[in-house]
């Protein structure tokens, strides 16, 4: 309606109107932000790892004391958590995934120092791995029994003939090909670097860092038990039998070596928890910075608006003497708020690609996509009309006497 | 043009209720320059307030224009004000964030007449009042006659059926007063009924009818007089 | 005069109850969401050793093989056992140690305790001299146990109450996995904040503070596997001495220095060093060497990483938001006082005194918003640590980090008042508002 008058009543409230202004632009450019760091954070701690059922896959880590004969004693363990009613397969590895700890190493086409080589995440399958974990294979197979061997780390050992790795890896380290099977590759990239043929490729499986970047499904599995004490047992329940299953393994556990301490016993899903903990405090945080932030900004509207209210009761009744009905009213104040936010809308649109641009620079923040700002920008059309709507129905009850009585 | 009957007006606070009206019948014809008299907290001003529109009454009939204003929704009565009736106040009340022309402008802008045609009036109803030069001046740039000679060009500009001024001279010096009372006249003698609040015997001798009210009533002697 | 300010101004909070509850609402978030996130920032960037940081170094080498076709852009944290052998033998500095990160079960000796699994680290005498760390009992074994590879160790004041109670820690055997080391010390708190002397690049490992220390002599003449990283760039020989002969790189190494006018001295022997090892065949790529002190070593290590320094941005302009709109509130505030301050200027109040009366409001108001942003700094502190145990030893509040809070929201809410206050003093003099 009434732009042009209501834009020269603004030049006489120039303060409050640019703080308000200021307000929104800020508030603009921080929750577009947030926004889209929450929904990178969030889809980060999201990511398929690969297994099937996170929940059922519960883990223990006991450390082994019997220095005499390990291969035994992981047998009989082995064989102990097999017989547990409700637990379908049963394996021992180095490391789990999302464990935050863990063995890597480079791996390369070539045995030349310039061939590029990538770093992946290094598992040991003590038999039946994939099955524990619920692992797809995607191309070729998984290993037999009588492929696992054992590794004593005191004594050297010949390399594995055949490995499995997963198929982000494949295609890091043979770009372009979608056949993998067969093909031969090294540990590192030195002349005496140790020779590997694939023998499967697995759809997906993350390492224990989950890192962010795509290296997070870089891994290669050694058909092998490693002879150190410090192994996880991973055992997959049957639906339903967690509770069960978990008292059961540390019985078993301890029934096999009395005196035995685990470090901790926990399910995948829990090892996700822990690993992404940082990643969902960040995004709570920010969803609480941006509620707040709402909050406030509609705060302020809310009390500049009815600061104006009150400072124009009589030009209001005036107004309405005049002829103003209550929704000319109501009108007057969107529209006045409208103007107000939309110029804070204009700055804090540039204000949020500038932060953007600053944070991607300095710190690991992703490029802010066009979409969010959008969101952004309606979410603050929206805020500032339901702030003043409070004070402007107010200000349309005001009765027109106003204009003969009030002084 | 204007015909009350037995309006009755009640205000009622916590502790008290002001019959600010008791029972008030008057009529005013199509035309009339009328002057509405009486003692400080008689009922003047609710008379005016609900004579135009601007608060409603307890008891009793208002028609204005022939039209039963009683049931009217307060967006009608909106509209109403807006078209049919123009009102000056004794304290100008200008927008004070608004210009001359603004001014003048926001009764049109209300109606949602066309740009041209509110040009159009605005300029003739500021030339008419003599403050055509003036439009890009702000309220607060005018001395006090300027600013009631803006508010009547606001009153004007809508062409409205009825003029309702609260004592228009009130914050005027006495030849002010009289440039006000001029122009009220000439617009009157264009045909605009016009009815005018005042505490100034001089200029209530001026005009066609004097109506005094006394402790919201009109008092007996013009009752019989108007009879 | 500025009490009677002060006081008006505490009274005057009661008017006008929502606008004045949300002033200080707005600013007691602000202060608690910036103040809370600062203290982590502060605490995480914290000198855990001002007494002696400047002379405390570590070091890093390149000995990635030549061919090494390296993406990282910086070298690795740790050592092999090959330089830190030869760094302690050459002899520099005041005092030397090496260092690795050990964990083993501990058998205690006592009825209803059970089994545990501890973490601790292999260091040499000196250690606890270089780190300052304080004993309530016994004290660091001998350089000649040093070398005699003693089974000796000391132990943090928990792990002695949770083994031996109350009495005396000190001469009782401590059995952890299959070895028994004599107590010779027991530490008091101690809590290195961050604990830079095992402190990795990326990890947030090792918050909580080591329970044993035993002699790095002793520790490799057992085999004890390594708690924490090792890395290797070629193959080393099986078992735990094919570890000590290879190029795989698993240890940190501090040196202190008499001063740290030394440095540059110490920074010549690296070079020295490193020229040596290259006639040896070892070191094979361009020196690329670095020397740390402590907080050049935070830095290097990035302790304070891209979330805290982004949730600290965030927090900031989320205060300066909340400071935006105390302006407008209080521009509202005191707008709808105008009459008043026209009646005081009336009856004579300068300026200065309307300026100091309104002033003295906004602080009186900033010093309750800022009280309430104290308490709720603590309360988000404590979700923080309850949150992330990785955060737990920084998500405290020290006195100079309260004063500064407490300070800086009184400071914020004054500048915050300064526009409306000036505002209030353009107010012309009248007893009684004119209409419009
Ligand atoms: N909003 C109100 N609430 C309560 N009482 C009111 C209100 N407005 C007016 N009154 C009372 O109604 C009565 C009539 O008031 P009104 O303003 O009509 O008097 P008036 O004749 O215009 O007086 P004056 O000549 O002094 O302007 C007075 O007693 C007044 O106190
Ligand atoms: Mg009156």
């Amino acid at each position: 309606m009434e732009i042009r008058p209501i834009l020269s009543a603004l030049r006489h409230n120039m303060t409050g109107a640019l703080l308000i202004a200021t307000q929104v632009a800020l508030t603009l450019a921080i929750i577009s932000n947030s926004a889209s760091v929450i929904r990178d954070r969030l889809a980060v701690a999201q990511r398929d790892s690969g297994i099937d059922a996170e929940s059922r896959i519960i883990t223990q880590r006991p450390i082994l004391f019997s220095q005499i004969d390990l291969a035994n004693l992981i047998q009989t363990d082995l064989d102990a958590l097999r017989a547990i009613p409700g637990v379908e397969s049963v394996t021992i590895t180095n490391q789990v995934p999302m464990g935050r700890s863990g063995w890597s190493s480079t791996f390369a086409t070539e045995r030349v120092p310039t061939a590029p080589s990538q770093s992946a995440g290094l598992y040991f399958d003590g038999g039946r791995l994939l099955e524990t974990f619920g692992l797809k294979i995607v191309e070729g197979r998984g290993f037999r029994d009588d492929e696992i061997v054992n590794i004593d780390p005191k004594v050297q050992n010949p390399p594995p003939n055949g490995v499995l790795l997963t198929r982000r890896l494949a295609e890091a380290l043979f770009p372009g090909q979608s056949q993998f099977v067969g093909r031969i590759f090294y540990q590192g990239n030195s002349p005496d670097a140790e020779e590997m043929r694939i023998v499967g490729v697995i759809e997906r499986f993350t390492t224990p860092w989950a890192q962010t970047g795509p290296d997070n499904e870089y891994a290669v599995v050694f058909p092998a038990r490693y002879l150190n004490p410090f192994n996880h047992y991973v055992v997959r329940a049957a639906p339903g039998a967690e509770a069960e299953v978990r008292k059961a393994m540390e019985a078993a556990l301890e029934k096999n070596e009395p005196g035995r301490v685990s470090v901790g016993q926990y399910s995948v899903q829990e090892m996700r928890d822990r690993r992404y903990r940082g990643e969902r405090a960040l995004a709570w945080l920010l969803v609480s910075v941006t509620v707040f932030l709402l909050g406030v900004t509609a705060s302020g509207i809310v009390g500049m608006a009815s600061l104006w209210v009150n400072l124009r009761r009589k030009q209001i009744g005036v107004r309405r003497a005049l002829g103003a009905t209550r929704g000319d009213i109501v009108r007057y104040f969107l529209t006045e708020n409208l103007l107000i936010t939309s110029a804070g809308i204009a700055i804090g649109v540039l204000a949020a690609w500038g932060l953007n641009g600053v944070l991607m620079s300095e710190l690991s923040v992703p490029r802010l996509p066009l979409d969010y700002l959008l969101v952004g920008v309606l979410l603050m059309l929206l805020l500032g009309v339901i702030a003043v709507l409070g004070p402007a129905l107010r200000a349309a009850q005001l009765s027109p006497a106003l204009a003969t009585r009030s002084v | 043009m204007l015909q009350m009957d037995g309006v009755q007006k009640i205000y009622r606070t916590d502790l008290v209720q002001t019959y600010a009206l008791r029972s008030l019948s008057l009529r005013v014809a199509e035309g009339e320059f009328v002057a509405v008299t009486g003692p400080s907290g008689s009922g003047k001003t609710t008379f005016l307030n609900i004579a135009g529109l601007l608060e409603t009454f307890e008891a009793g009939s208002y028609r204005l224009d022939g039209e039963d204003v009683s049931k009217l929704s307060d967006h009608a009565r909106s509209r109403l004000r807006n078209v049919k009736i123009g009102f000056i106040f004794q304290s100008f009340n200008l927008i004070p964030d608004l210009n001359v022309y603004d001014n003048v402008d926001v009764p049109l802008r209300y109606r949602g007449m066309a740009g041209s045609e509110r040009k159009r009036r605005i300029t003739e109803a500021l030339e008419r009042v003599g403050l055509a030069s003036r439009h890009q001046h702000l309220p607060s740039q005018l001395s006090g006659g300027q600013q009631q000679r803006v508010a009547i060009a606001r009153a004007l500009a809508g062409s409205p059926r009825i003029l309702l001024a609260d004592e228009p001279t009130g914050n005027l010096d006495s030849l002010m007063a009289r440039e006000v009372m001029n122009m009220l006249e000439e617009i009157n003698t264009q045909g605009t009924t016009i009815v005018m609040v005042t505490h100034d015997p001089e200029l209530a001798r001026r005009v066609h009818r004097n109506i005094h009210v006394m402790d919201g009533q009109v008092s007996d002697l013009d009752q019989r007089l108007a009879a | 005069m500025l009490g009677y300010y002060l006081q008006l101004g505490f009274r005057n909070l009661r008017r006008s109850p929502v606008l004045t509850a949300l002033i200080i609402l707005t600013l007691a978030v602000g202060v608690a969401a910036s103040m809370s996130t600062l203290t982590v920032l502060y605490m995480m960037s914290g000198d855990p050793i001002p007494q002696k940081s400047a002379r405390l170094l570590t070091l890093k080498l390149d000995n990635y093989p030549l061919d090494f076709n390296d993406t990282e852009e910086k070298l690795p944290s740790i050592l092999t056992w090959t330089d830190v052998r030869n760094l302690r033998e050459d002899g520099k500095g005041l005092r030397r140690t090496g260092l690795y990160g050990i964990s083993g079960i501990v058998y205690p000796n006592k009825e209803g305790v059970k089994n545990f699994f501890a973490d601790g680290v292999a260091v040499d005498a000196d250690f606890f001299a270089m780190m300052d760390a304080p004993f309530v009992a016994g004290g660091a074994w001998t350089a000649a146990e040093d070398r005699s590879e003693a089974r000796v160790a000391v132990i943090a004041k928990p792990l002695a109450e949770k083994l031996f109670g109350k009495e005396s820690a000190i001469g009782r055997n401590l059995r952890m996995d299959s070895e028994e080391f004599r107590v010779v010390g027991v530490l008091d708190e101690w809590k290195p904040t961050p604990k830079f002397y095992r402190m990795d690049s990326g990890s947030s490992a090792g918050s909580d503070a080591d329970d044993i220390f035993i002699p790095l002599s002793a520790a490799l003449a057992a085999h004890r596997d390594v708690s924490g990283n090792t890395s290797c760039f070629s193959n080393a020989d099986p078992g735990f001495e094919g570890l000590m002969r290879s190029e795989c790189i698993w240890l940190r190494y501090w040196v202190e220095l008499g001063s740290a006018s030394e440095r540059a001295e110490y920074r010549d022997y690296l070079s020295a060093y490193v020229q040596r090892q290259k006639q040896l065949g070892r070191l094979p790529r361009p020196d690329k060497s670095g020397l740390y002190n402590v907080r050049e070593w935070l830095q290097e290590i990035e302790v304070v990483d891209d979330d805290t320094r982004l949730q600290t941005w965030l927090a900031f302009g989320f205060l300066s938001v909340c400071l935006v709109n105390t302006i407008g509130l209080l521009l509202a505030k005191f707008t709808a006082r105008t009459a008043e301050i026209g009646v005081r200027r009336a009856l004579g109040a300068t300026r200065a005194q309307i300026f100091l009366q309104y002033l003295s409001e906004a602080a009186a108001l900033g010093l309750v918003g800022s009280i309430i942003g104290v308490a709720g700094a603590f309360g988000m502190l404590h979700l923080l640590a309850k949150q992330s145990p990785d955060l737990e030893q920084y998500a405290r509040m020290d006195p100079t980090m309260l004063a500064t809070t407490v300070v800086l929201s009184v400071l914020a809410a004054v500048i915050a008042g300064l526009l409306p206050t000036l505002r209030a003093t353009q107010v012309v003099p009248a007893l009684q508002l004119k209409s419009q």
